[in-house]
């Protein structure tokens, strides 16, 4: 990887992060969306979409209400992206794994954000709390600065732990496949009993039901 | 009454696409509401000088929380409040009223129904050999809605100020709550199938005996052993064991 797409892929990481909660929020830091791009910036979209496609599943699990702890995928998946292109199926396996490590690294990141957030807030209530507008300013642009902080550190991480996971395989060959095959598993299970309540009652499940039987139906028919 | 200019709602509604930049445990997205509000605040008698705007500026800023893209109703309606000369105490029990209400409707329209069903069609879109149109299509089934809840929040919560509820009783609103989740459900379920077959498809039958263990372990434990472990850590735990087992 020559040095100008590693910056590129780095600045990509930092603009999914901060997606996530600081700005926008357009849901570039989704998975799929992320691992796409990313691996487009790699020269190979296919392997970013198939390891994106995984971590969507089990982004599905996240419902991020009020300020509820959840992973960050937009690194992740960028991280991901870098074992996944050119490495076959145990480059997507192993994709998946670098991705839900460094998605958890990143809600364990968020949360750090959050307590420094607070601790700036409490030194700058005086000027909150008279309502001057450069305080506000101030506390308001450093928490987009924290959190551009933050995406950083995780996305070099991420790209770190990539290149490791690139030149020291835990597992290949027989054992990578059937690793991918048990994470799809967790990923469509996780899918499943999210969508099942999404509507409430039981209509979620009937919905879900009706869904699959259409979607068996399109492949028997495909 | 001399409102703001078109420019503040602009600045406005740019400031809230920032609304959670300093997101902390006090008071939660209360400081980017402060700094959302400021621009349609400056057009109070008296200007930025104003005992008004300055009074108004410390309201704005205090305790808020709500789902990021319905934030710009409260922000248009408190901004409204205070143009509207309603008495501080009232302003803040409007404030502290609306926190629920946008939490929850935000949270079931977007959180749990707009982003599963736009992210279901792109897996479904994924299953194409066109690598990125997925990707096109969750951007776009999201953010079209996405975008218009953030111009109609800031809009509505101006005009209506104090009678903000009447916009949240918006019919195309209730429609779209009553549908979206189901909708979501359901594409879900037609995006699962393809998607296996897709990243699976091709392999032989002990791969997708490894599916089926790997379902059924996140159903059994995420469902009855330990629903709080989420599937991100079930996922880790089970790369460990498989690792180790490759290992043996």
């Amino acid at each position: 990887m020559s040095g100008g797409v590693l910056a590129v892929l780095v600045a990509w990481g930092v603009v999914t992060g901060v997606d996530l909660v600081s700005f926008l929020q357009a849901m570039v830091a989704r998975p799929l969306v992320a691992a796409t791009v990313a691996g487009a910036i790699l020269g190979d979209p296919g392997a970013g979409v198939l390891v994106g496609m995984v971590l969507e599943l089990f982004a599905l699990e996240v419902l991020p209400v009020g300020g509820a702890r959840y992973p960050d995928y937009g690194p992740a998946a960028t991280a991901a992206s870098v074992v996944a292109v050119g490495g076959g199926v145990a480059g997507v396996a192993l994709g998946v794994v670098v991705g839900l490590a460094v998605a958890h690294l990143g809600e364990w990141s968020v949360v750090v954000l959050r307590r420094w957030n607070t601790r700036r807030v409490r030194d700058a209530a005086p000027g909150l709390d008279a309502g001057d507008l450069h305080t506000i300013q101030r506390v308001q642009l450093a928490g987009i600065a924290r959190d551009a902080l933050r995406a950083l550190v995780l996305t070099l991480g991420g790209i770190g732990l990539a290149a490791a996971a690139r030149r020291w395989p835990p597992v290949e060959g027989r054992a990578a496949l059937l690793l991918l095959a048990v994470l799809v598993g967790i990923a469509l299970a996780t899918a499943a009993m999210n969508g099942k309540r999404l509507a409430p009652g039981r209509t979620g499940f009937a919905w879900l039901t009706v869904g699959l039987t259409g979607g068996i139906a399109w492949l028997a028919l495909r | 009454m001399a409102g703001p200019p078109v420019t503040a709602f602009v600045r406005a509604g740019l400031r809230l696409l920032t609304v959670q930049a300093c997101f902390n445990h006090e008071r939660m997205i209360g400081v980017g509401v402060g700094y959302a509000t400021e621009p349609l605040l400056r057009a109070l008698p008296d200007g930025v000088t104003g005992d008004r705007y300055r009074n108004a500026m410390r309201r704005a800023s205090t305790y808020f929380n709500a789902h990021p893209y319905l934030v710009g109703l409260a922000v248009g309606a408190l901004a409204r409040a205070e143009h509207d000369d309603v008495p501080g105490p009232q302003v803040e029990r409007l404030r502290t009223a609306l926190v629920s209400p946008l939490g929850a409707l935000g949270d079931r329209l977007v959180w749990a129904g707009t982003l599963p069903a736009a992210s279901a069609v792109g897996l479904v879109l994924s299953t194409d050999a066109r690598a990125g149109l997925g990707a096109i299509a969750m951007l776009g089934l999201y953010n079209g809605p996405h975008l218009l809840l953030r111009v109609w929040g800031l809009l509505a919560g101006w005009r209506y100020g104090t009678r903000v509820g009447r916009a949240l009783a918006n019919p195309l609103l209730r429609l779209a709550l009553r549908v979206v989740g189901p909708v979501a459900a359901l594409a879900i379920g037609i995006a699962l199938p393809l998607v296996a077959a897709h990243l699976v498809g091709a392999f032989d039958l002990a791969v997708w005996a490894g599916v089926a263990t790997g379902a059924a372990l996140a159903a059994g434990v995420l469902k009855w052993v330990a629903p709080t472990l989420g599937a991100v850590r079930l996922g880790l735990i089970a790369t460990a064991v498989v690792v180790l087992g490759a290992a043996w």
